[in-house]
């Protein structure tokens, strides 16, 4: 088995494993890095961001004013202190990137123009028209390529965290092109792999949002934390899933419902004068209460609402929301220069993640984790939209260079003992390999899955059918084995891939559940039918899950409050 | 079309981590890629017409009487044919190129800035007539 | 049938390096919906009918550019482009002018080398300092790149260039683009370098503008116009060297 060896290994190459990688190659020139992606790392799903990243830009804006924004956001979940860090970092990472070439939109005199966003007290959104993500994610791209010590693996898939010694000292992955198991040796791993929304039938999420790196640390016992919020984008397009971006209601776009009535204006949904530009959770809950209420539309693939863009002009929708236009056209024959677009709320973002201190370390030393992957509390029980991205600066930067540090004072890595760990490991991986003796396909099982995970986890929940769906989990989870799998061949076998990745949602899947069944609160995504308010008393706190082969182990870790106390969320 | 590219088309640096098939080539037959091809052919055309003029310089070297012979020779159907596809060839020629032209315009030449890009379609055109006509103006006779 | 499904039948590539001396074909029977795409017919295939089928995908919203493949011949993104476009027969290949991996994969390392080669970053004589802000940039100034700055790198533009069908080493439209993309950023002082690199053998001036490159270009970036534009710049350039008193570069 061939064994690369490096000082850093990030496994992952979207938005926070670039950043962490370059941050880390700056650092130190002389510091190997493995940057290791299932993908080649311009494919990765920070590409399909679209709105834009936060951070402070006006004279009129501040970081206390952003600090706020996103706690109260988070419905009061979000640590403090990594908020206050996070907003004081914002800035700089975005004209980082203005300074390695991001196309960010400008205003007249030459600066970088800033748009409204949900749940944002001021402009503070930076933005490429409508594609920022794929921007960034380009930008970071082509910037890395100049550090000689970022060493690229393209489609490579990681397969398990390699543990000696009580710390994390590599990765066996699969080389997907030749098929051959291999190992990347060094003394610390970042984990940026994304979300997991491919648990969910319906989401803005690519195909290789499979939560991989959530559950490698899981089952390396690591606990997953916060998982239970799930965040509903009020804005895709039924059928696909595909994202219409918050930036469409930025630029002024309003939510209708069958009658053509703008009804986060006309009913209390709790939104107040903010309207479209209340924070995603609410807008979704809206949604579905119109469309439960029968004013929505009826359309081949369920009700709908309207998103109205007509009145904002041609012109306005060409320049600043182009990607939109494209998007509708092509995915729903709809052009929002003449009509609304078809949209309903859509599963596109992980609150939770691997838990993670402000140095996006875990408690299993030599393991890190940033980007959607983790959960360093930023967003808490809701996220507010655009500032992802810059968490994926501002955290990818941090983890990247204190995981380098860590692999500096940790010292060398076993090699014969992480070879022979790999070997036991290779047997499981290869024999999936044209297993076809199994009773169930990848693709139905994975119906099945996603299938409870909509009926349990969606945006209302309530007790009788997450128990329902945290029993099916628990229920399919042996078919797992069962698998049958046709394609024995060695080089690209993606059905192998597959399988691997199906595993991962399973794992994933499993935390949200059981961690959504114990919130018995309503709080940010999470809403309960059956409890439907807040409870600081009771559940003012992360909550953790922990992998357990018979059943997950749940337990909670006190939030980092500071400067903002608890108080009703209303806009 | 069965015809492969360049066995290299595209091929990594390094030697593969395994075997690949050969690259395909792209299929010529499209309308716009057999466009294309009749475009690089009209190159045949204009040698022709080369040695057409080297032929005409000739007979202008070898007097009134092989210079005769040669314009007699012009009224052959096969000539007449063969002056008429290097026509509809510099015709293509010329419209396919104005029509790609004014995009390779570098948006900036220092302070200078293109004109808007039909204006420069517009011009070639423009540009293309006068010449045309003053040569047509010089042939008949009223330009001396 | 009664679902507004209709069938049609997809004759699509499969190669093994294991298996195949070279690549065949294998052919699928698909109840294709209305409003699918070409990447949905494959999904199909991979989830319903075949699951040995190899296909790259992602993003199914035209943006990540892996799902790039010849269907009737011509280069597409999958995820982009409607069934209703074909009668009752789609063929789907590889993307053209690559090296097959398997089944629909092509080997992309040659094209990230190129990718590489055109030093696809900011260059600066001396680096800005964080504290120093955000360059000021223009919307016009930002208007003279950003067109070259939309590639996706889905590799349709190589697959349709008659130029890269016969001349491997022909750095093509969508690394050219890009070095273009960055000469044109008011923000980039690194011209010079990536022009010494449009002079050498394989660049710029191997392209004969057939153009292709601009017509299957699912993003609109126009390579064709870039490229043309760099020529256009490396003419200047080098008609400028005997005017100006500056030192020649080599």
């Amino acid at each position: 088995m061939e064994i690369f060896r490096h000082d850093l290994v990030v496994v992952g190459g979207g938005g926070a494993g670039l950043r962490a990688a370059i941050a880390a190659a700056e650092s130190d020139p002389a510091a190997r890095i493995a940057l290791v992606s299932k993908v080649y790392p311009m494919r990765s799903h920070t590409v399909s961001a679209e709105g834009g990243a936060a951070a402070v830009a006006r004279p009129d804006d501040s970081f206390e004013q952003h600090a706020y924004d996103t706690v109260k956001g988070s419905d009061f979940l979000a640590d403090q202190d990594v908020v206050e860090y996070f907003v004081h970092e914002a800035p700089g990472e975005l004209t980082r990137l203005e300074h390695w070439g991001c196309p960010w939109s400008r205003n007249e005199d030459g600066t970088v123009a800033t748009r409204a966003f949900g749940g944002m007290a001021t402009k503070r959104t930076w933005f490429a028209a409508d594609k920022v993500g794929f921007h960034m994610l380009h930008t970071l791209f082509q910037h890395s390529l100049r550090f000689e010590g970022i060493v690229r693996y393209d489609e490579y898939f990681a397969v398990k965290l390699l543990v000696e010694e009580g710390r994390v000292q590599g990765v066996l992955a699969l080389d997907v092109r030749t098929g051959e198991l291999v190992v990347f040796a060094a003394p610390s791993t970042l984990l940026c792999t994304g979300g997991a929304g491919k648990a969910f039938p319906f989401t803005t999420n690519g195909n290789i949002k499979t939560g991989d790196g959530m559950a490698l640390a899981y089952r390396a016992g690591v606990p997953l934390k916060d998982m239970e919020f799930v965040q509903y984008h009020p804005t895709g397009l039924p059928g696909t899933g595909i994202l219409i971006t918050e930036a469409a209601r930025g630029e002024g776009g309003y939510l209708r419902n069958a009658d053509g009535e703008r009804f986060l204006v006309t009913r209390d949904y709790g939104v107040g004068t903010k309207a479209e530009l209340g924070p995603r959770d609410m807008i979704s809950r809206a949604i579905i209460l119109e469309i439960e209420a029968g004013r929505g539309v009826q359309g081949e693939d369920g009700e709908y609402v309207l998103l109205d863009l007509t009145h904002l002009g041609e012109e306005k929708i060409n320049t600043r929301l182009p990607f939109v236009r494209e998007l509708a056209l092509t995915y729903a024959g709809v052009d929002p220069v003449r009509e609304p677009i078809p949209i309903r709320p859509v599963v596109h973002y992980m609150m939770g993640g691997i838990d993670v201190n402000i140095d996006g370390a875990t408690d299993l030393p030599g393991l890190y984790a940033a980007g959607e992957a983790a959960c360093v509390s930023l967003n808490g029980a809701n996220r507010l939209g655009s500032n992802s991205l810059t968490e994926c600066m501002v955290f990818g930067a941090r983890s990247g260079l204190a995981a380098l540090r860590f692999a500096r004072e940790a010292g060398g890595v076993d090699e014969a003992r992480l070879r022979a760990r790999a070997e036991e490991s290779r047997e499981g991986v290869e024999s999936r390999r044209g297993r076809k003796a199994g009773t169930v396909r990848i693709s139905e099982l994975r119906r099945r899955l996603n299938a409870t995970m909509e009926k349990g986890c969606g945006v209302y929940r309530d007790e009788e059918r997450m128990q329902e769906t945290v029993a099916t989990i628990a229920e399919l989870r042996p078919l797992l084995s069962e698998i049958a799998l046709e394609d024995d061949s060695r080089v690209f076998n993606t059905e192998v891939v597959a399988a691997l990745e199906l595993e991962n949602l399973f794992d994933v899947a499993e935390a949200v559940a059981g961690a959504a069944l114990a919130r018995k609160e309503s709080r940010g995504a999470h809403a309960r039918r059956d409890y439907p308010n807040r409870d600081d008393q009771n559940y003012l706190h992360h909550s953790l899950v922990y992998h357990d082969p018979s059943r997950p182990r749940l337990a909670t870790k006190p939030v980092a409050l500071g400067r903002f106390q608890p108080e009703e969320r209303k806009y | 079309m069965a015809r492969m590219a360049h066995p290299q088309a595209m091929q990594p640096a390094r030697p593969p981590r395994t075997r690949t098939a050969r690259p395909k080539a792209p299929d010529y037959l499209r309308p716009r890629m057999l466009s294309y091809l009749l475009f690089d052919a009209t190159g045949i055309v204009y040698l022709l017409a080369g040695l057409v003029v080297l032929r005409a310089v000739f007979a202008l070297a070898s007097g009134p009487a092989a210079w005769q012979a040669f314009v007699a020779d012009l009224h052959h159907p096969g000539y007449v044919a063969f002056h008429l596809l290097t026509f509809v060839s510099a015709v293509f020629v010329g419209v396919r190129f104005f029509r790609l032209f004014p995009k390779a315009q570098p948006a900036r030449i220092g302070p200078l800035r293109p004109p808007p890009r039909p204006l420069i379609h517009a011009m070639l055109y423009a540009v293309w007539i006068a010449v045309t006509a003053f040569v047509v103006a010089a042939m008949v006779g009223v330009i001396p | 049938m009664a679902d507004g499904s209709k069938t049609k039948t997809f004759i699509v590539t499969r190669f093994d390096p294991d298996r195949h001396e070279a690549p065949t074909t294998e052919t699928y029977e698909v109840p294709v919906r209305e409003r699918w795409k070409v990447l949905d017919a494959l999904n199909y295939i991979k989830d319903e009918l075949d699951p040995t089928l190899s296909h790259r995908w992602s993003c199914r919203m035209a943006v990540c550019g892996s799902c790039g493949m010849n269907v009737n011949g011509e280069p597409k993104l999958t995820c982009k482009t409607s069934l209703a476009e074909y009668g009752d027969t789609v063929r789907v290949e590889p993307l053209a002018n690559f090296p097959v991996v398997r089944d629909l994969v092509v080997e992309l390392d040659g094209f990230m080398d190129k990718f590489r080669a055109v030093k696809p970053w900011i260059i600066k004589a001396k680096e800005r300092a964080v504290e120093e802000g955000p360059h000021r940039q223009s919307p016009e100034e930002l208007e003279v790149f950003r067109q070259f700055s939309m590639c996706i790198n889905c590799m349709l533009c190589y697959a349709a260039c008659p130029v890269v069908a016969n001349e491997p080493e022909f750095l093509g439209p969508a690394a050219i683009a890009l070095g273009h993309r960055y000469n044109e950023d008011s923000r980039d002082e690194g011209a010079r370098e990536r022009n010494r690199i449009f002079r050498g053998e394989g660049t710029i001036f191997s392209c004969s503008y057939a153009n292709e490159c601009s017509e299957v270009c699912p993003k609109h970036v126009d390579p064709a116009a870039a490229i043309n534009q760099a020529k256009f710049r490396a003419v200047l350039d080098w008609a400028a060297s005997f005017v100006t008193s500056g030192p020649r570069e080599e």
